[in-house]
């Protein structure tokens, strides 16, 4: 509690926030951000957006919460409540804040948003390798990606439950192949349940989205007069995802 | 696809996605209630969304061919039970109508040619800095001139223009856009059915604010606001700084604007000042105010942003509304989303899903189950003949029948949508009141080299009769010497434009539906500039269905959200107790761009009013 308002301001180095959060001494911060803000992070030299899509049960949501949280939940089925989540990782020499973004379960009656393709730089697009019919379906989700998504957003196609080898039903080849027909996507195949392969194919699609950005260039001439109505919350990443207790 | 069924209880069942019934969605979800969302169409938002050119087209064909009303399969009567009786709802939207397409675009086919970056033009009312990629969006306020044809020539020295006049070199021809390339280019437009901006203390962003679905979208400044007058268009001085730097102001002028604006901020502090016109036009008090024509002119149409005969009180309000609007975000009060005003409902709807709200377009209802000795609805059964209990529903306006409104008078919206190849420019046209908002490619709304603009205006006749002579003053088709490409007129080129009236339910009153006390109406778009209209009904709405709820707290940061290991997720609501962090007011205030000038957005704004006969 006596921590509640305790703002440090440090000296040197992206010490004061620019986005948002306030910038003097008053205790504008929440409870939970003033706790962790004990050091203010370096700002993130870029911001990007991937959003995650596929067919109902592929292992989306569990593929982003290997990537940021390094957790996996065998028993949650439906995805309620998770919107994105935040990770910050360092490529390049730059420090790179990602969004990470979940359909929020509206791909279950094929209703996701044109809304939810916007913005994003990356596009993870997901199929389950134990299930034809989640195949099948990655035409249908490239249509929706030529419609409304970015032309520079760069492209990965996951085949997913790699764990379940012995089901396998997607051959390794039919993936390569589908993703060989879209220029400039690229193909993995991944477990989210053994932690295989997740990182790498995160980390690989946001160094594709690196290797095309002008090099020098700050975060903020790139949308240029765009305007978010919130800054939007930051996070150190060294601190483990906060708990709260409401007392 | 893998079939998946609908679960068959909800607490609230909405149908329809246009703005208000999204927001209900999202409040109605974000308190825990089990939400299911659905829509006939295959796409979000109804009468608000927005298309890309050819998702446009297929619109247009959809409601061009008369919609037979779906064969009745009576399968459903068997989901009845005992004491049970049915309600039954529309499944031919009526909403649209006196559609028309003028095509002025060249149907040659597409030349291989090289891009053209930036139309060459006579620089319009912007910074002198050159016409960039960006371009400016602008709103223009076309004022009605009282039956005076102003006969200037086309290359007016008195139009403002800054810096030099930049002449197309003769050897770049510009390129025309043919009617080919608008298909190919077809998803670069996001066409929005309604046209609308967003104030920057309105209730729309102020709800997004708290709600933290503002997340989801990013936004656009309008950096300035012109307006036509006699002849000249001219810069709207909206702030202090624009009001004692404008050129067109005399010094007494200024003083006079800046006193009665003063005066407008805290109005109701000086009810003397007001109060013997409450019940008189705004035109009148203003014309008691002592200031001059000019002013009386700005304050009216570009400020208040209000027909001559408003009251007085209403022409108050919306100046004052407009004033405390100033500097949210940039110099003027209005905000545009990037992608455009149909990505806003959308928006609320993902809300609703994070937080356990189901969705399912193409998918509607075919009756309501009532309880018949309630009267109160009990369930619904859907399209796909399954029936699905619920609480409450809540239903957009277009899906009610005939049976159910008594006597209901709708009033209808003119819409016109133009692509154009330049931005508006000083023309010396006769004007008209009428809300014309001009987009620009940086909006994402339409294709780099063309302009998006919408007209808008409460109907007296058809669209094509009520602003076809705006248009026409405005624009102009496209003629053998421009196909030279001679400059000949200043005035954008029509590329392509549609016409259609939609139909205005916002002013009928909720008595005149004959509907159960658990069922609530969302009446469509309104024509007006803003969206408090259907901000302020779903938050009505929602206070009825749930009084003792929050109506949209703000969602918790992802990273506030605790997920106890143990706990598997998609109990209920999916996370145990979020906090709600403490939105303090400071941060609300982001790194707006307000130091770039140069590449800001111009958006102009119109009046609205029907077209008036001439005046004398």
């Amino acid at each position: 509690m006596d921590s509640r308002y305790d703002i440090q301001r440090r000296g040197g180095g992206g010490g004061i926030n620019v986005s948002g959060g306030s910038v003097g001494g008053s205790p504008a911060l929440t409870g939970a951000q003033s706790r962790r803000r004990k050091i203010p992070p370096r700002p993130a030299d870029y911001k990007l957006q991937i959003i995650i899509i596929g067919s109902r049960g592929v292992g989306k949501t569990s593929l982003m919460e290997r990537f940021t949280d390094d957790t996996f939940c065998e028993a949650c089925k439906s995805t309620v409540g998770v919107d994105f989540k935040i990770k910050t990782v360092e490529l390049r020499g730059k420090k790179i804040r990602l969004q990470i973004w979940d359909t929020a379960g509206q791909e279950r009656f094929n209703s996701i948003t044109s809304a939810y393709y916007r913005s994003a730089k990356g596009i993870v697009l997901v199929y389950d390798i134990t299930k034809q019919e989640t195949f099948d379906d990655l035409p249908k989700w490239m249509k929706m990606i030529d419609k409304y998504a970015s032309e520079d957003a760069e492209l990965l196609v996951v085949g997913n439950k790699l764990d379940c080898e012995t089901d396998r039903i997607i051959t390794r080849q039919q993936g390569e192949r589908f993703a060989s027909r879209i220029s400039g996507m690229r193909f993995c195949e991944a477990s989210a349940k053994d932690n295989f392969n997740v990182d790498e194919m995160f980390l690989k699609l946001v160094d594709d989205i690196l290797s095309k950005m002008p090099l020098e260039v700050p975060n903020k001439a790139l949308s240029n007069s765009i305007l978010s109505l919130q800054p939007e919350p930051e996070v150190p990443p060294e601190l483990p995802p906060p708990r709260m207790r409401c007392c | 696809m893998a079939a998946d069924n609908l679960p068959t209880e909800f607490d609230v069942v909405i149908l329809g996605t246009g703005l208000a019934e999204s927001v209900i969605a999202a409040a109605c979800s974000r308190v825990g209630q089990r939400v299911l969302h659905i829509d006939r169409r295959n796409y979000y938002a109804g009468n608000w969304a927005s298309f890309t050119f050819n998702g446009l087209l297929a619109w247009i064909q959809e409601y061009k061919e008369q919609q037979k009303a779906t064969d009745s399969d009576e399968g459903w009567r068997e989901k009845l039970e005992e004491g049970e009786e049915p309600l039954l709802l529309n499944s031919v939207d009526t909403s649209i109508s006196n559609l028309q397409v003028f095509c002025y675009a060249s149907e040659e086919p597409e030349e291989e040619e090289e891009e053209v970056a930036t139309p060459v033009t006579i620089p319009t009312l912007q910074n002198p800095a050159p016409p960039t990629e960006e371009g400016d969006t602008q709103e223009h306020q076309v004022e009605g001139e009282r039956a005076q044809e102003e006969q200037t020539t086309p290359t007016e020295g008195d139009t403002a223009q800054t810096g030099e006049p930049a002449l197309p070199n003769p050897e770049v021809k510009k390129r025309r856009i043919t009617y080919a390339k608008i298909l190919k280019e077809g998803r670069r437009f996001n066409i929005d059915l309604v046209s609308k901006l967003l104030y920057s203390q309105g209730s729309l962003v102020n709800l997004l604010i708290k709600s933290n679905v503002s997340r989801y979208a990013e936004f656009k400044n309008i950096s300035r606001i012109l307006t036509y007058r006699n002849g000249k268009v001219e810069q709207v001085p909206c702030s202090r700084a624009d009001v004692f730097g404008s050129k067109q102001l005399t010094v007494v002028e200024k003083r006079m604007l800046m006193k009665f604006l003063t005066f407008c901020l805290d109005y109701e502090q000086h009810p003397e000042e007001y109060l013997d016109f409450t019940e008189r036009s705004f035109w009148e008090f203003l014309q008691t105010k002592k200031l001059t024509e000019n002013l009386q002119h700005f304050v009216l149409h570009s400020i208040a942003m209000v027909t001559p005969g408003t009251h007085t009180g209403e022409g108050l309000r919306a100046t004052q509304h407009f004033l405390r609007c100033l500097g949210r975000y940039g110099n003027t009060p209005f905000l545009f989303p990037l992608y455009g005003m149909g990505e806003i409902p959308q928006c609320f709807c993902r809300m609703c899903a994070v937080f356990g709200g189901i969705y399912c377009l193409r998918h509607s209802v075919q009756c309501l189950v009532l309880d018949k000795e309630s009267g109160r609805c009990k369930a619904v059964i859907d399209t796909c003949g399954q029936r699905i209990s619920c609480s409450h529903f809540v239903v957009e306006e277009g899906y009610i029948r005939e049976e159910q409104r008594r006597g209901v008078a709708y009033r209808q919206i003119s819409r016109a949508v133009l692509i154009t190849d330049r931005s508006l420019l000083p023309s010396e046209t006769e004007q008209q009141i009428s809300l014309l908002i001009e987009l620009c490619s940086s909006s994402m709304t339409c294709m780099p080299g063309t302009y998006l603009v919408h007209l808008t205006c409460p109907s007296s006749g058809t669209a094509q009769e009520d602003l076809a002579p705006v248009v026409s003053r405005l624009f102009t088709e496209p003629t053998s010497a421009e196909e030279q490409g001679e400059v000949g007129s200043e005035k954008p080129t029509l590329l392509w434009v549609l016409y259609f009236n939609m139909r205005d339910s916002s002013g009928v009153d909720k008595s005149s539906y004959s509907l159960p006390s658990n069922v609530y109406l969302c009446t469509g778009p309104d024509p007006a500039l803003g969206s408090e209209h259907a901000i302020t009904l779903a938050e009505t709405v929602f206070q009825q269905l749930l009084p003792d709820e929050e109506f949209c707290p703000p969602a918790p940061n992802p990273e506030d959200i605790v997920y106890d290991g143990e706990v598997p997720q998609g109990e209920g609501a999916g996370f145990g107790e979020p906090v709600q962090p403490e939105i303090n007011e400071e941060e609300q205030i982001t790194e707006s761009e307000q130091d770039n000038e140069g590449s800001q957005t111009d958006v102009a704004a119109q009046i609205p009013t029907p077209a008036p006969p001439t005046e004398e």
